[in-house]
């Protein structure tokens, strides 16, 4: 009697679905039936070697925003299919199984006209996974910035093939953004950022308590109202 | 000859070879009776055959069953087992949990998933001039675009609002969120992206030694 009962639990088409995200969604106030299609949607995603979470942010973004279930839903379908590629991009990169990380980054990068060629090269450049999953972070940021994706990726490598580090590579949409605030043209920029520009120091002296790329204090956590940075490395 | 179904005081002193002064004569008779009988029996008694234990043993063992493959044996043998229901129950609720937490997925790391990071928090402030506002806040990757998300505060400077927030390094979306009803983006912020419905977020990305915005 209890083994039946047992099976007939495990059997449960409950089994492998997201009710801990239909019920995250509820709690925001989504309709039941659009919980459990995006939760459904998420199932199918993780089955897939991909990460729920952007999903899940996605759908809670539509919400907070005010759209429609039947508006939300096409958009989480999008990211799933963006996922996807980005996932194929890495996995042909020679990386098996992914990290969900890498994989967000990768489809955010693609997102933002990063192209797969342009994945991998990043990919074979950053010492492990995780600084890749940074390193397409920053390329997709420099791209949104208006840096051509070539040069993004360029930028990218190029500091890890000299020997920075991450937390150099996080640098540089900050250097970047400076560059426009102080009135650089585009051409200026790329030509800056080309020549490696963006990191001003040497690899593995950008780091720690060093002088940093903004006007930043000298102790405790930066905090940074906008117009007050400039970069003093600025030539 | 009828012996007492039992003995006074005196009597079982008497028979613990104690003397005494005040038995009755019969009460004695009858103690004496019972002395000689038991004398007698012991007397019969013969010590046990050393060969016993062994004998006894090997019977026991005879019965238990051989002893190779004992244990495998004993596995398939058919048993009878006692188990009360509720433990039966239990027992498969144990197991039902164990399978669920291992099926389940590996909880979710309160981050962004769009922002990948090198583990570090660091403070950034965020600045909105909206004079006719009469709240503001903020909502991103950064709080799982929970609206109405962190207020933000009016500045000295008229009209200014702002806040502190620690943020994870790496990217982070988000947008302004004035009087509960209007998203608006940050103009200072790295750069604005496509946010799926045909808006735009805001982007920054934290270094680990903070943002530099315009």
């Amino acid at each position: 009697m209890n083994t039946l009962l047992l099976l007939a639990l495990l059997a449960s088409p409950a089994h492998g679905q997201q009710p801990d995200l239909a019920a995250r969604l509820a709690r925001r106030g989504a309709p039941p039936d659009f919980a459990q299609a995006v939760s459904q949607l998420a199932a199918e995603a993780r089955a897939g070697g991909l990460p729920v979470e952007p999903l899940a942010d996605k759908a809670f973004e539509g919400l907070a925003k005010g759209y429609a279930p039947d508006r939300i839903l096409p958009v989480v379908q999008a990211l799933v299919a963006r996922l996807r590629e980005g996932r194929e991009a890495v996995v042909s990169a020679k990386l098996p199984h992914p990290p969900g990380a890498l994989v967000a980054a990768a489809a955010e990068a693609l997102g933002r006209g990063i192209g797969r060629a342009e994945i991998v090269e990043i990919l074979q450049a950053a010492p492990t996974p995780t600084d890749a999953a940074v390193g397409l972070t920053v390329a997709a940021s420099l791209a949104a910035q208006g840096i051509v994706p070539d040069d993004a990726t360029r930028a990218v490598t190029d500091a890890y093939r000299h020997g920075h580090s991450s937390e150099d590579v996080l640098e540089l949409p900050s250097v970047t953004s400076n560059w426009f605030a102080e009135g650089v043209g585009m051409p200026e920029v790329l030509k800056r950022i080309r020549s490696g520009g963006g990191l001003s120091f040497p690899p593995g002296l950008n780091r720690g308590t060093g002088a940093p790329p903004g006007d930043f204090p000298g102790k405790g956590p930066p905090i940074n109202p906008p117009g007050k940075n400039k970069n003093p490395h600025h030539p | 000859m009828t012996e007492p179904r039992a003995f006074s005081s005196d009597g079982q002193r008497y028979l613990d070879g104690e003397p005494t002064e005040t038995l009755a004569p019969a009460e004695r008779a009858s103690a004496d009776r019972l002395t000689r009988a038991v004398t007698a029996y012991a007397a019969n008694l013969r010590a046990p055959d050393a060969r016993l234990d062994r004998v006894v043993m090997r019977r026991v063992l005879a019965e238990a069953g051989p002893t190779h493959g004992g244990a495998w044996r004993w596995l398939l043998a058919p048993r009878m087992v006692r188990v009360r229901p509720a433990v039966l129950a239990i027992a498969a609720a144990a197991v039902l949990l164990l399978w669920w937490v291992s099926a389940r997925p590996a909880a979710a790391p309160l981050v962004p998933a769009t922002a990948a990071r090198v583990p570090d928090t660091v403070l950034v402030r965020f600045e909105l001039s909206a004079p006719d506002a009469h709240e503001v806040s903020l909502a991103g990757s950064f709080n799982r675009w929970e609206a109405p998300g962190i207020p933000l505060r009016r500045s000295s400077v008229p009209g200014l609002w702002t806040v502190t927030v620690p943020l994870a390094v790496g990217e982070q979306q988000y947008l302004f969120l004035v009087d509960g009803n209007r998203w608006i983006p940050d103009p200072t912020a790295h750069a604005q992206v496509d946010d799926g419905f045909g808006r735009r977020n805001s982007v920054i990305v934290v270094g680990p030694r903070g943002v530099a915005r315009s």
